[in-house]
């Protein structure tokens, strides 16, 4: 009780040194723990307290989460010789801490490691590939195609039938291509302690002096496909008028014959009716319808010259 | 990294502490100096170890780093002085995510968009080797507050990345005119079902809770020839109702024509049959009473249609059996003159 202050120095002391030979390791950190530079022991990756010598070792924490990597949009040509801009991302994790600080040193390096490796890697899988691999996945627009072929839907006017130009058939797909990317990437990336989880095409599009062209054969695509449209609707019309052309004379026709059948069949009864009330007597038949006929037939204004020899004047002339 | 947590407070109080032994002169200012920064250890302690977690919240806590418990909303407590941490997830909340525009401020009620700047993250290729420009949206929500904090440093990234990867892959495996009409549902499906694959790998816990397409489109200079397709469906569809209507305008009023053909028939057939039948039956009749007296009714009925005839004649001329050359004068009336004198027996 006489000098507090050796006292408050070991106090202090002692705070300095705890204060540098404890550290704590969260869930998302791992660390390597280097005496002058010299790593020493394994690598740790338990989150909680841990304890090293004080001043003489140092901490360096890695993470040991998933971490991301973003490509540089890169121009590159396909096979079939289009040049396209192939944009992809990566995520990767430091799943050897030692190998990583050893070969990388840190992130920064690590990035610069990937952009080399990824970079190559997607350039050589794109370049060796046909364009459609890297846009299309499966073959279903071919598959939907054949079915809708099968169900004759693509007959009917108006459906959608609506592809233009030939639409080759995929052989390898985006999902493969990415798949490739990965393999070739992993196998770079694994001495410098870092996996390669997956690589991902984010975006291919035309390049920009190819865009304008691209844009000129979807617009004439696109005035093919009306023109056709347009025609199928005026052949659709034609169909109709000549139905309307075909029903119409099939109705006209058929109602002519069977009036004709009706008044036919009525004349012929009519004609047995009659003959077979006329046989009773044919010349008293002759005789009533010849007077009929004389009624009727000479009408009311004419002007008659009988002769004499009439045998209404019979009695005339024999006076 | 440097992680709040690392600069520890037992520091402060410990300093407090040698502080006060320091300037103390006399054990009781000291002590008395002592037990007040005690006091206010305790008290900063247990302000720093009460913590209350929001309806909309999940927290984590870490003692020293390491994972302990996740813990539900309410009011919690927590060792003080940074031996436990805690880091708050907003589980419940479903938030937005936005490829091809950003939904910007509010303009009245109505929310304003910006599409025109983000061409690179909507542009597309379909499967047909075209363009178009699609726009949507991912609503998300953290499903598991440790792996979310765990397992990836940019979940957010990672979400984007996959996101525009998955709906290029899925509207790559269709025709424009599909992603443009018809595949929009079908299209926004696959690509919720193909991200939450891909997220799952990761274990990043995120739960995709609806992708949805917004505007689809092809690009500006090509939308006149895609308007003129759909205009050409129109004129298609134009021209088959036009001719339908011609058929409807013809072929019913033929039907009716046609019919009335028919009946007409009929009636002639009706009515020529009664006709024979009624001239038969009179014949019959008359018949029977000629045979009775067959020659005077002969001589009746041939002077009464004489009578008739002659009787309603404009003009009669009786000429002379031997008078020829008369006739010519009559030229007009030799046919019926003509009939007359053929009708002699």
């Amino acid at each position: 009780m006489t000098n507090p202050l050796p006292r408050v120095v070991a106090a202090l002391a002692a705070i300095v040194v705890l204060n540098d030979s404890a550290y704590i390791i969260a869930e998302w950190e791992q660390a390597v723990v280097t005496q002058f530079g010299r790593p020493v022991g394994s690598p740790v990756v338990d989150a909680g307290l841990h304890f090293k010598l004080p001043f003489i070792q140092r901490v360096r924490r890695f993470e040991k989460r998933i971490l991301n990597w973003d490509g540089y949009p890169n121009q590159i040509p396909t096979k079939d010789k289009k040049y396209i801009m192939v944009d992809t991302t990566a995520r990767w994790r430091v799943v050897d801490p030692l190998l990583f600080l050893q070969t990388v040193q840190n992130e920064a390096g690590a990035r610069m490691r990937l952009d080399g490796i990824l970079d190559a890697a997607t350039r050589d899988t794109i370049s060796s590939h046909n364009l459609v691999e890297a846009v299309r996945n499966s073959n279903k627009i071919l598959d939907d195609l054949k079915a809708a072929a099968k169900a004759g839907r693509d007959a009917a006017p108006g459906g959608e039938d609506e592809v233009v130009g030939e639409i080759d058939a995929v052989g390898v797909g985006r999902e493969s291509l990415s798949g490739m990317i990965i393999e070739r990437g992993k196998a770079g990336l694994k001495e410098f302690g870092i996996e390669l989880i997956d690589v991902q095409l984010r975006h291919i599009s035309y390049e920009t002096s190819v865009e304008a062209k691209v844009y000129e054969r979807m617009i004439s695509e696109r005035q093919r496909i009306a023109q056709k449209i347009r025609s199928v609707g005026l052949g659709e019309r034609s169909k109709i008028q000549g139905k309307i052309s075909k029903d119409l004379q099939k109705i006209e026709s058929e109602a002519y014959r069977e009036a004709q059948n009706i008044q036919g069949q009525a004349d012929a009864k009519a004609i047995r009716i009659y003959a077979q009330a006329m046989n009773a007597d044919p010349s008293f038949y002759e005789f009533v319808r010849t007077l009929e006929a004389y009624k009727k037939g000479i009408p009311s204004g004419t002007k008659l010259i009988l002769s004499t020899d009439n045998r209404f004047l019979d009695l005339m002339r024999k006076r | 990294m440097p992680q709040p947590w690392e600069s520890p407070k037992d520091d402060i109080s410990d300093l407090l502490k040698s502080l006060s032994a320091k300037l103390g002169t006399g054990p009781e200012l000291g002590g008395r100096l002592l037990t007040a920064a005690g006091g206010l250890v305790v008290l900063l302690g247990f302000a720093t170890s009460l913590y209350t977690v929001e309806p909309s919240e999940e927290a984590v806590v870490l003692r020293l780093g390491r994972y302990v418990s996740t813990q539900t909303p309410g009011l919690h407590f927590r060792l003080p002085f940074g031996v436990e941490r805690v880091v708050k997830v907003k589980t419940k909340v479903i938030l937005q995510e936005e490829f091809g525009f950003r939904s910007s401020g509010k303009d009245g009620d109505r929310t304003s968009y910006s599409g025109d700047d983000f061409k690179s993250e909507s542009l597309t290729l379909t499967g047909d080797l075209n363009v178009a420009n699609v726009e949507w949206i991912v609503q998300y929500q953290i499903s598991d507050p440790k792996k979310y904090l765990f397992n990836a440093r940019e979940v957010l990234k990672n979400l984007r990345d996959i996101s525009q990867s998955v709906l290029r892959r899925v509207v790559g495996d269709r025709i424009v005119s599909q992603v443009l009409t018809t595949g929009r549902v079908e299209i926004a499906e696959e690509a919720q079902r193909l991200m939450q694959e891909v997220l799952d790998r990761y274990d990043i816990g995120v739960r995709i809770v609806t992708v949805k397409l917004q505007d689809v489109n092809p690009p500006e200079s090509v939308r006149p020839a895609f308007n003129e397709v759909n205009a050409a469906k129109q004129e298609q569809e134009k021209a088959i109702n036009q001719a339908e209507r011609e058929y409807n305008t013809v072929i019913p009023e033929a039907v009716g024509k046609a019919e009335q053909t028919v009946r007409n028939a009929q009636g002639y057939a009706t009515a020529a049959v009664n006709r024979a039948e009624g001239d038969a039956a009179r014949f019959r009749e008359t018949l029977k009473a000629y045979q009775a007296a067959p020659t005077v009714t002969r001589s009746r009925l041939y002077l009464e249609a004489m009578e008739e005839l002659y009787g309603r004649v404009e003009t009669l001329t009786i000429v002379d059996k031997g008078v020829s050359g008369v006739l010519p004068v009559f030229a007009p009336g030799k046919d019926a003159a003509a009939a007359a004198s053929g009708d002699q027996r």
